[in-house]
């Protein structure tokens, strides 16, 4: 149960650095926090006590595996994960070049 | 070593020299045997393009981009995807979608004896492995291309 407290941290630690940081640089390392720590509690979801990696080998009896779907599910969220982190760099090297800085409270033409 | 400014020093590059190739042959490896144990398509892939961004980091991106082109790079990625896609679809010579078609039982922990199976992880990884070398390269090519 501990360890799935410890996933929760990890998240709010990520959502603190989403929330509450102004370089853009930082929301982004807050959101591939973010991202490890529900990968994390995936995993651990599937996890049983001494259990083995789920690969079958020669001469090796199936016995007391983990379960291999939430890692094959965390295997795609990887992959998502990586495109949304290349979309997310691109959109803040784009921002950097049209108002010259990363801090997300200088960034406005509508002043109100 | 006449352009000292391109790149980096020359430790890194000796070092790079010398262990781009391994780091590509591991990656290939890793996608052929990815029927047999963990890895695969995407994480050879992953590898095989970590091996050119470590060219472009140690010698700048003239010399990476000289071994692979972005234009080729986007061939690459396109020719994974319908590589892929014409696969599954010549399973329905059998009747099914994603059909094994060249055997009908493999045998296990061969490395011959999966049918489709290692074509499909060869399509994955040079998708992946184009496609990631590709964002990277654009996200370098971006500086240059943006300024107007």
């Amino acid at each position: 149960m501990s360890v799935y407290i410890l996933c929760l941290i990890l998240f709010c630690i990520g959502l603190y650095c989403v929330l509450r940081k102004r370089n853009i640089i930082k929301i982004i390392i807050g959101l591939g926090i973010i991202e490890y720590a529900i990968n994390l509690f995936f995993v651990l979801v599937g996890y049983r006590t001494h259990g083995r990696a789920p690969i079958l080998a020669k001469d090796q009896v199936i016995s007391n595996m983990v379960d291999p779907i939430p890692q094959a599910l965390v295997l795609t969220s990887i992959v998502i994960g990586l495109a949304v982190t290349a979309l997310l760099v691109a959109i803040a090297i784009r921002i950097y070049e049209k108002y010259g800085t990363f801090d997300i409270t200088k960034i406005r033409r509508l002043r109100g | 070593m006449k352009n000292k400014e391109v790149g980096m020093t020359l430790i890194v590059k000796t070092i790079t020299r010398l262990t781009v190739g391994l780091i590509l042959l591991y990656g290939i490896y890793i996608v052929l045997h990815g029927h047999l144990s963990p890895g695969g398509g995407f994480a050879g892939g992953v590898i095989i393009a970590l091996s050119f961004i470590h060219l472009m980091l140690a010698f700048g991106k003239e010399v990476a981009l000289r071994k692979l082109s972005e234009s080729w790079a986007s061939i690459f990625e396109s020719l994974g995807a319908i590589m892929f896609l014409s696969i599954a679809v010549l399973g329905f010579i059998g009747g099914y979608f994603f059909l094994n078609f060249f055997i009908q039982k493999g045998k296990p922990f061969e490395l011959f004896s999966a049918g489709i199976i290692p074509l499909c992880n060869i399509a994955i990884s040079l998708k992946v492995g184009a496609g990631l070398f590709a964002i990277f390269a654009v996200l370098i090519l971006f500086n240059k291309s943006g300024d107007k």
